[in-house]
């Protein structure tokens, strides 16, 4: 009964965000419903870390009160909402269209019975850093009470104590309704921001390019063996790959409403939701903090080579358009660097600057990981399918099915922004205090998957082309 | 008015049905794959269970010390009698007025600063420190 409470309350907190923000009531309910899920365990772990921070802990009458404070936002804001355009989706044969849903449902079938049965087996997770590190501090933070703050001791720097806590924080804000560490708990959290992933990556593709897309990037994520494997091992790659995927549909919906309607005062909850989202990421794991630069420096590059230095052809100041991202970003930047500043030791990548020059500076590292990458082929076996591995179906896919494919802005900014967390992530395997080869071995396969999502996301906005649309004499 | 109607090349129909037969094929690595049993999971035995009972032995808060086995298992027993003792910080040093023994295959010698306080059984021991700073 009190799980039920509290997953009532942290769904419920985060429906209320995302339908603030949301431009219009809409028939979005799942794409709204697989944002509220991530939406809400990131408010319900900011809510308990704030509340530990100051010493509260009765969670049912914090989150009644937090529940009522969005409640009573969205209730005025409710009746201004107006209707959806109706969707302009290519007519599919119907034979081809039954065969696209019978694919989708053996798919989903088979990811759940999967994710079912690793959940079962391995109610604790699988691999090390649940029980060495996420499920360890949501412990610490749970069961430590008024001494929380020792669970980031530098005693044990094996934890990881200055990693981020959506994850552990939001299992600990659970606990604290059944007042025990449920190992449960964790599974269940893993099992929800895995399937929400594919929620939102087919309701967000179903929105901007319809149901053909939406299926086949489903179909294309749902049967990614290590995705699923990975779900199942309660690590943060998943939700973090969820705040990815998040951020970026919301950045292309708001760009698909100005198509749509044009540029409106007020217009810009997608904006905000984005922000939030890639605020989330950054509290999930320090690759989120890459992601945010990344998306932060990817958007003047591009617009750097347009025209108009000033103004969007949407005639809005461009200025107007960032702001709202970053303001909504902006209050868990400060709460992480809180947490970093008076909670956590110093992490161990960046400890000795002499060190860290060093390493960028030895070519030695560059061509080891460069030649780990071209042997292993980590970057396009890293899903672990059957056959030929997904990103080269994909790329032959592109090819045969090429039509007129218009390459809009924003998703240059996200291209860009994927290749610069990729970029990043180079550059931490150049410094890292790890053995090389070690650090390679178990963590790139993960980080892969973490930029997953979103580059399916990216493709199938785009794949197949769009072919000649004729009108149909009667 | 009509809606326009999109035509659906040969090439982009024979690809798409290709891309999903090519997906499909992963579902036989996937359902392969899953577990044949439920609770095969050692975890619990390796953690919470072996250290229940001397987790009521400590005290709730602080830091204790700890000493294992050498040997690839070592490092990951060690994490998971941190997991199991939450939130006590379990130091990997003996220097600690008190410190968790954790030996399930055998025991090495031991420190002689060390002094058996309690023997749990199982290869988990409580010891006492007392030149501990």
């Amino acid at each position: 009964m009190a799980l039920a409470l509290a997953a009532c309350l942290c769904f419920a907190s985060g429906f209320l965000i995302v339908s603030l923000a949301w431009e219009r009531q809409s028939s979005d309910l799942l794409l709204r419903a697989s944002l509220a899920v991530g939406f809400g365990l990131g408010l319900f772990s900011v809510v308990f870390f704030v509340g530990r921070v100051f010493g509260l802990s009765h969670w049912i009458t914090v989150d009644f009160v937090v529940t009522a404070i969005l409640l009573a936002a969205y209730l005025p804001r409710r009746n201004r909402l107006s209707p959806t355009p109706s969707n302009t989706e290519q007519i599919l044969p119907p034979w081809f269209r039954h065969t696209l849903i019978a694919a989708l449902a053996i798919a989903l079938g088979c990811a759940l019975y999967a994710a079912v049965r690793r959940a079962l087996a391995h109610p604790h997770g699988d691999g090390w850093d649940a029980f060495a590190i996420w499920n360890l501090h949501a412990r610490f933070l749970f069961l430590g009470g008024p001494h929380w703050r020792d669970g980031f001791s530098p005693l044990i720097p094996w934890s990881h104590p200055d990693y981020p806590l959506l994850l552990p924080a939001a299992i600990a804000h659970f606990w604290g309704y059944l007042g025990h560490d449920d190992p449960s708990v964790p599974a269940v959290v893993g099992f929800l921001f895995e399937f929400s992933t594919v929620a939102l990556l087919f309701s967000a593709l179903a929105r901007l390019r319809g149901s053909t897309s939406a299926m086949l990037g489903s179909i294309a994520l749902l049967l990614t063996p290590s995705f699923l494997e990975l779900g199942a091992w309660q690590y943060a790659d998943i939700p973090l790959s969820f705040f990815f995927l998040a951020t970026l549909a919301l950045l292309h919906l708001q760009d698909d409403e100005h198509s749509r309607l044009g540029a409106r005062p007020g217009s810009l909850g997608f904006l905000v939701l984005a922000g939030l989202s890639a605020g989330f990421a950054a509290w999930t794991k320090n690759e989120g903090v890459l992601f945010l630069c990344s998306l932060v420096i990817a958007r003047p590059v591009i617009l750097l080579f347009r025209r108009d230095a000033s103004n969007d052809p949407s005639g809005e100041p461009r200025a107007r358009q960032i702001a709202p991202f970053l303001l909504a970003a902006a209050p868990i930047f400060l709460l992480i660097i809180y947490f970093k500043r008076f909670v956590a030791p110093p992490g161990d990548l960046f400890s000795a600057l002499g060190t860290i020059l060093h390493r960028l500076l030895d070519p030695a590292r560059y061509s080891t990981i460069l030649h780990w990458m071209w042997s292993t082929k980590a970057f396009v076996v890293f899903g672990q399918w059957a056959l030929i591995p997904a990103p080269l179906v994909m790329l032959g896919y592109a090819f045969i099915t090429r039509g007129k494919r218009r390459i809009d802005r924003t998703f240059r900014i996200s291209v860009l922004a994927l290749a610069l967390t990729l970029a990043g992530y180079f550059v931490i395997y150049v410094i890292t205090p790890y053995d090389l080869l070690w650090h390679l071995r178990f963590s790139f396969v993960r980080l892969c998957l973490q930029l997953w999502p979103s580059a399916i996301f990216l493709f199938f906005l785009k794949v197949p082309g769009r072919p000649d649309a004729t009108a149909n004499a009667s | 008015m009509e809606q326009p109607v999109a035509k659906f090349p040969l090439r982009v129909i024979i690809a798409t049905l290709a891309f999903i037969l090519l997906c499909l094929a992963s579902s036989i690595r996937i359902l392969r794959d899953a577990p044949a049993h439920a609770n095969t999971d050692p975890i619990p035995n390796l953690s919470d269970l072996r250290f229940a009972v001397l987790k009521t032995a400590l005290p709730q808060q602080g830091v204790v010390g700890y000493i294992g086995e050498s040997g690839n298992a070592a490092l990951g027993q060690y994490y998971l009698a941190q997991y199991a003792l939450a939130p006590l910080v379990v130091d990997r040093s003996t220097n600690h007025s008190l410190v968790i023994g954790n030996f399930p295959m055998a025991q090495p010698a031991l420190p002689p600063e060390l002094h058996l306080v309690k023997d749990f059984g199982n290869g988990v021991l409580l010891f006492a420190n007392e030149g501990a700073r």
